[in-house]
């Protein structure tokens, strides 16, 4: 069983012509299985109890925000004419965007045979659904009376046959929001079962082998499940990557179909998914990092699996910056003066402080990235995967309040303040957030075994090929 | 595991690597007949109708070639970004395409001409911007940009950027064929990441000078976009045509296999899935937005005969290849590939002719223009491949000494 | 490999034998194992493995699975229902065949039925029954969940999901038999064989489960049970509010005082020096009492004096007489009879009005109808009146169409302008002011609304609306009657052409 892959735990060096290991050590199927149970099945430890502790207060107050504003009513946010759209909506844009990586790692990667998604695709995935979560709780309660936000739904209303909207960018939001919601938690779902049944297996209580049981499904392996088994994941994998693009293509379309200076313009849709993905790989790099250290997972999550997330982060970085460049360009060729008013505005108007944050965080402080080191030293990576989070929380903020606040009507220019309700809901939803992660790391498998095993196999493979 | 038996390796000097002599004969009649059928393509648009709508149907042909270059350009860029195994057996193929981007350079230079003599973009024409009410003040900016010395300037740029990558990556392809250096392959690695900005860069802002301009006073910001999907997309099947057309003839016939093919059909069929989301997220925020600056673009290719075009090119460029590309079956079966690379390679042109060909003002020029248009394009293509028969008979048309090879030999799809 | 062998289990008590399993511990083994079974002629044989082992199911034979297609229809069928859905409830094509049921509105000046509008949603709801149909079908042709399964019966089998590779030999494969089955597999390199015996585990459900599952599902019904009794159950107690819906204003109502002025009025008097424009009442300008009530105040001082100067207050107060009737208005919308609620007074009176109406109404417009006045009266009527009366004054207005449909039982239909009653014979001048200003019926006053001269405008557009349609050809200007009959005849032609047509066509298809 033991294997010619080197033992040292850089593999971030590949010889053209044969491809470096994604799985280190002296791994086993059992020493993988070990690795990623294990950490369900060993009490928590300490510093896992001090984030769930904080994550889960901070979660808490997000509820009593939210409990706060239902009761009280929206005017408790600094959302202000023109500023209707403030940092709710920042904030739901946002999370969607941290929401693309999960599924994008496991769809796209995988219909690209990128075979270092492999132990990093199921943190991704549930990491998407909680951002989801975050994110649709944000126009939920921004539509006021969050009660009765079940209106969006096609439903005949109070007899008068009142439909929806469907021409309505908003609308598509809710179709789409809640499509990818649904469609990510079937993936991850899907994915999650054959190692559900081998926390099953390995249970030992009874009722944790109940409940991990009913879970898996009566999972037993055989290959002829296994076969319909792949075919749907390829086939989910087929209909959730142009799903990805499409969600935030949608929300782009939020901004893009109106005609406000600065939003109306025809590249944000493709602008929008690359920001999405730069932003969600950004956040996986924030999460895995400490993860794979706290849960001594370095031999399964490589340095090579974060190289590559690197290389992600600075290709889509640039992609975002050169449509910046682009938008500032096509401002001044188009020659309309509300929109070359907007673009000044932006760099050099009341808000330069958030633009310029911007235009360093995400397309600056990637091209570090450039640099090996800097690629393969975790906790730089680490610092600026948080830079460029902040710096795509700044974007929607650009996006979304500057163009608002200096809209056609000059006589209601407005400067936009945040109230302590927008920043505790800020907070609070990062709070809702790692409280979720943190308790799919303690209750679900964080690395998707079987692939990795079956990634492992295939170097098995390999590597008696080349040396028998 | 795995009972896929890979192909075997046959030696750098192997018959099957060179281009087969029925094909390299072709070479003269190809790029004589060619040079001959653009002249009076050229010459008819030019006569019968006006020198404009000449030189709008040589506009198309051009940049329907150098699409289909760049577009390989891209490929063999981003085969070195991902440090891809699969596509070594056809790369080559892309190789020798884009270097096609040198001889196309040259024939930029009638549309360097028009644009100083005012007989092809709108906005070089002496008192354009006055008969049609465009205030003097928004003109003068504009002009800053779009004034021939300026605009030539760019193209150069543009060429100067694309040649010299093309030229690079295929240098030290053809070196490797004979060494056998790894180091080089590791190079091009470390270099495609800059490359692949350079491109992007010049990509952009050509397809903003030379087609977005036609309409002076138009602009959308994903053109750029718009243009490259096409691009990529054309030159992936050019890549799986070719290979399909070379293997009848005789050569790489064991190299490229079934699988080779499966995945260029997927990839086939994902970019048609992107330009279809691209043309549709272009139009919609245009068409949802209704704002007169930028609608007459899209006003001018919904009237008249282009209109039949635009549902032409939704129907036949995204619906029909989109089912027909959709199954499993179709893209294991190399002759149904090449068919419907065929078909993009053909409804490429016809996007590209819906893009350009409006702003000549004289709807399809009738039969006369339609004859100028499509001997244009025959006359343009012929000359490209001829070029390419040419510059492929002296060479081997796959990458012998490729550390990957064997990969892409073995490769097989999940 | 493990620490500790679980006990081997043996068909030996007499128990079911479903087949027999080999373990093995590498996939090379596994798979030419696989090989060769399929070649000794097996054909239900199954491995059992911790991941999905490339090249098995060529080594075992295993067809490939329908899920595509089951994918592609469900796909199509979310396609088709995100269509329909979208044309069917923004759209105007299906009001045809199903009364009432889209909702036309006109958004951002698109129309009704905009496809590229509807491409968002029809591709999400496309994807979403794909995957539906993906992730159902999928499990429903693997025939799971299925929680016991005799597989699991043996300890050792809890490693299928760990490092250990399994290969099964079913029972019922033709080829099977036991003894025959254990040496194959020990010949092809199994580490272990044994049988696969039925699960001898209790089949009885435990009673605390049972009778918690019952206890759950009765406490379930419990509140579903209180919400259907307070529906069919009257209180007196106010409304349950969960939440406050904007039902409570925290707008001051008149006469409460309030602590954010000193006075402690919430009901803020004018700044002084004030002048409103077209507010009567201010001291220093003059108000016609009769322009703004439409009623004679001189001969209706001699038959009622008191009225007279209610009224004369009520101007003066600028409040609107339609407040003040607005009780007798509420509480008597079945009544029909006219007379009894266009009273435009006081509600004391209006209870105790008379059945005749004797209020001196002014007969005629206090305003000169010169063609501005005209057009005025007409434009506000197309704003005001329009909307229920319609444009040509015969009560079918938008809101009545629709309210015909929907309401149709409980709604008072608007009046036709062009019913005798109303003409100026009958209905004064001053009474149609007073019917405008004031409301009738479920008609509310539009005093608040339109100005007091824009109401006389309109009461002298109306009057023109009659004429226009009851009149004969002496009201023509003589130079004109010729052109108009020519043009009557032409029509009358056309009437009796058409019909004839219809009669020759219905006599064609008996």
């Amino acid at each position: 069983m033991s294997l010619a892959i080197p033992n040292g735990l850089d593999n971030t060096a590949e010889r053209p012509g044969e491809r470096a290991p994604l799985v280190l050590g002296d791994a086993t199927y059992n020493s993988i299985t070990e690795a990623v149970c294990r950490i369900a099945e060993t009490p928590p430890s300490r510093g896992w109890l001090i984030g769930f502790f904080i994550a889960s207060h901070l979660a808490g107050m997000f509820g009593l925000c939210v409990a706060y504003l239902i009761y009280t009513g929206v005017g408790v946010w600094g959302n202000r004419a023109p500023i209707f759209w403030g940092w709710p909506i920042v904030n739901f844009v946002f999370w969607v965007g941290i929401g693309h990586a999960g599924t994008l790692i496991s769809a796209i990667l995988y219909l690209f045979r990128q075979e270092w998604r492999t132990s990093i695709n199921r943190a991704a995935e549930a990491m998407t659904i909680f951002a989801v979560v975050c994110a649709g709780s944000f126009p939920g309660i921004h539509v006021g009376r969050a009660w009765l936000a079940y209106w969006l739904a096609p439903y005949p209303s109070l007899n008068l046959w009142m439909w929806p909207q469907f021409r309505s960018p908003l609308l598509w939001d809710v179709f789409a929001v809640s499509t990818y919601a649904t469609v990510s938690l079937l993936f991850w779902y899907m994915g999650m079962v054959p190692d559900l049944a081998t926390f099953r297996d390995r249970s030992k209580n009874p009722f944790r082998r109940a409940a991990y049981g009913i879970l898996s499904l009566g999972w037993s392996g055989s290959s002829r499940h296994w076969m319909r088994y792949e075919k749907a994941y390829a086939l989910l994998a087929a209909f959730a990557a142009p799903l990805v693009l499409s969600v935030h293509t949608i929300v782009s379309f939020d901004f893009a179909v109106s005609q406000v200076p600065g939003w109306h313009t025809t590249i944000f849709p493709p602008y929008f998914v690359a920001g999405a993905i730069f932003s969600g790989f950004a956040m996986v790099i924030t999460l895995m990092v400490p993860c794979r250290k706290i849960f001594s997972l370095e031999k399964l999550i490589t340095i090579r699996h974060l190289e590559n997330m690197c290389k992600v982060i600075l290709a889509t970085g640039l992609i975002v910056g050169l449509a910046y460049g682009t938008e500032f360009f096509i401002a001044w060729y188009g020659q309309v003066p509300e929109e070359k008013f907007a673009f000044i505005n932006r760099a050099f108007g009341p808000y330069w402080w958030a633009y310029w944050t911007m235009i360093t965080c995400n397309v600056i402080s990637p091209n570090l990235f450039w640099v090996k080191k800097f690629r393969t030293t975790p906790w730089i990576m680490l610092i600026v995967s948080i830079f460029v989070n902040i710096g795509m929380w700044f974007e929607r903020f650009v996006i979304t309040i500057t163009s608002l606040s200096r809209d056609y009507l000059p006589s209601a220019w407005a400067y936009f303040s945040p109230t302590w309700v927008d920043w505790a809901m800020l907070v609070g939803s990062f709070g809702l957030f790692f409280t979720l992660f943190l308790l799919f790391c303690r209750l679900m498998p964080v690395v998707n075994m079987a692939e990795t095993k079956a990634t492992l196999a295939k170097e098995l493979h390999m590597a008696h090929a080349n040396h028998g | 595991m795995g009972h896929h038996q890979a192909v075997e390796r046959k030696p750098a000097n192997d018959p099957a690597f060179a281009l087969p002599q029925a094909v390299s004969k072709l070479t003269l009649p190809l790029l004589a007949g060619g040079l001959v059928v653009l002249l009076v393509g050229v010459i008819i648009g030019c006569m019968a109708v006006d020198t404009r709508f000449g030189m709008s149907a040589y506009l198309t042909a051009l940049i329907y070639c150098t699409t289909l270059s760049i577009g390989s350009l891209f490929f063999v860029l981003v085969q070195h970004l991902t440090r891809a195994g699969w596509s070594v057996v056809v790369r080559r193929i892309a190789e020798l395409m884009m270097v096609m981007i040198l001889p196309l350079a040259v024939l930029y230079l009638p549309i360097l001409v028009a644009a100083y003599q005012g007989t092809l973009y709108a906005w070089s024409i002496e008192g354009w911007a006055e008969g049609h009410g465009v205030p003097a003040a928004i003109w003068a900016e504009k002009e800053r940009y779009l004034s021939p010395g300026w605009f030539t300037l760019r193209s150069l740029i543009y060429l100067g950027i694309w040649s010299g990558l093309a030229m690079w990556y295929y240098r030290n392809s053809q070196r490797q064929d004979e060494t056998g250096e790894i180091t080089l392959t590791e190079r091009m690695q470390a270099r495609s990441g800059p490359a692949i900005i350079l491109f992007a860069f010049c990509t952009s802002f050509a397809a903003f000078d030379w087609v977005m301009s036609l309409a002076p006073m138009w602009f959308s910001t994903m053109f750029g976009v718009y243009l490259f999907t096409g691009s990529i997309l054309s030159a992936h099947c050019v890549l799986a045509l070719a290979s399909f057309l070379l293997q009848r003839a005789g050569a790489m016939r064991d190299e490229v296999t079934v699988e080779h093919y499966h995945d260029l059909g997927k990839l086939i069929f994902g970019f048609i899935c992107f330009w279809g989301y691209i043309a549709f997220s272009q139009y919609m925020l245009i068409w949802y937005g209704n704002i007169p600056e930028e609608t007459h673009w899209f006003y001018v290719r919904s009237s008249g005969v282009w209109s039949t075009l635009g549902v032409v090119l939704m129907v036949f460029h995204w619906g029909v290849p989109f089912a027909g590309t959709m199954s499993r079956h179709v893209r294991r079966k190399p002759w149904l590939v090449a068919t419907w690379a065929t078909y993009i390679l053909i409804i490429h042109f016809v996007d590209l002719y819906w893009v350009i060909m409006p702003e000549a003002g004289f709807g399809a020029g009738a039969a006369a223009g339609l004859a100028a248009s499509i001997l244009c394009l025959v006359g343009m293509l012929a000359m490209m491949v001829g070029g390419l028969f040419r510059l492929a008979s002296g060479v081997r048309i796959m990458a012998v000494r490729d550390p990957r090879l064997g990969e892409s030999l073995a490769f097989e799809n999940i | 490999m493990a620490d500790s062998q679980p006990q081997t289990i043996t068909a030996e008590d007499g128990k079911t034998v479903h087949g027999v399993v080999g373990e093995y511990m590498d996939v090379d083994s596994l798979l030419s194992a696989c090989e060769r079974v399929r070649d000794a002629g097996y054909t239900k044989a199954d491995a059992f493995t911790p991941f999905p082992v490339h090249g098995i199911d060529k080594a075992l034979g295993i067809k490939p699975t329908v899920l595509p297609w089951i994918a592609l229809v469900c796909g199509l069928t979310g396609t088709s229902i995100a269509l329909l859905m979208q044309i069917g409830m923004n759209g105007d094509w299906f009001s045809s065949w199903i009364k009432n049921f889209s909702y036309e509105y006109i958004i951002s000046g698109k129309p009704y039925v905009s496809l590229p509008a509807f491409i968002p949603v029809t591709f999400e709801l496309t994807i979403l029954l794909a995957s539906f149909g993906t992730f159902f079908g999928m499990w429903a042709l693997n025939g799971l969940p299925k929680f016991s399964n005799p597989m699991f019966t043996s300890p050792r089998f809890d490693r299928a999901t760990d490092d250990t590779f399994f290969l099964f030999l079913p029972a019922n494969d033709e080829k099977f038999d036991e003894s025959g089955a254990k040496v194959l597999l020990g010949e092809l390199g199994a580490e272990h064989v044994e049988p696969v015996v039925d699960d001898d585990t209790s089949l009885t459900i435990p009673k605390p489960l049972l009778v918690g599952l019952a206890a759950t599902i009765a406490l379930s019904f419990i509140p579903a049970l209180v919400v259907a009794r307070m529906r069919v159950t009257k209180s007196t107690s106010p409304r349950f509010h969960i939440f406050p819906d904007m039902d409570f204003s925290p707008a001051k109502d008149a006469q409460q005082t309030t602590t954010l002025f000193a006075d402690g009025r919430a009901m803020r008097p004018l700044v002084p020096g004030t002048v409103v424009r077209g507010y009567p009442g201010i001291e220093g300008l003059d108000v016609d009492y009769e322009f703004q009530t439409g009623v004679d105040m001189e001969a209706l001082a001699a038959i009622d004096a008191s009225r007279v100067e209610r009224l004369v207050a009520l101007v003066d107060e600028g409040e609107t007489e339609a407040e003040e009737v607005d009780g007798v208005g509420d509480g008597d919308v079945a009544s029909e009879a006219p007379s009894d609620s266009d009273e435009a007074a006081p509600v004391d009176e209006a209870e105790a009005a008379p059945p005749e109406d004797n209020t001196p109404w002014l007969t005629s417009n206090p305003l000169l109808l010169d063609e501005a006045t005209l057009r005025r009266g007409q434009e506000q009527f197309h704003i005001y009146c329009a909307v229920c009366h319609g444009m040509n004054g015969r009560g079918n207005g938008l809101v009545n169409q629709r309210a015909q449909k929907i309401l149709a039982s409980t709604w008072t239909p608007p009046s036709n302008m062009h019913d005798p009653t109303l003409h100026q014979d009958k209905y004064a001048d001053g009474k149609l002011f007073s019917t405008i200003s004031n409301g009738i019926r479920r008609m509310p006053g539009y005093a608040a609304q339109i100005k007091a001269r824009d109401r006389w405008a309109i009461v002298g557009y109306v009057r023109a609306l009659q004429a226009s349609q009851s009149a004969s050809i002496n009201d023509i200007p003589e130079e004109q009657r010729d052109s108009i009959a020519e043009e009557q005849e032409a029509v009358k032609k056309a009437i009796a052409d058409a019909e004839a047509e219809a009669a020759k066509k219905a006599a064609e298809s008996e």
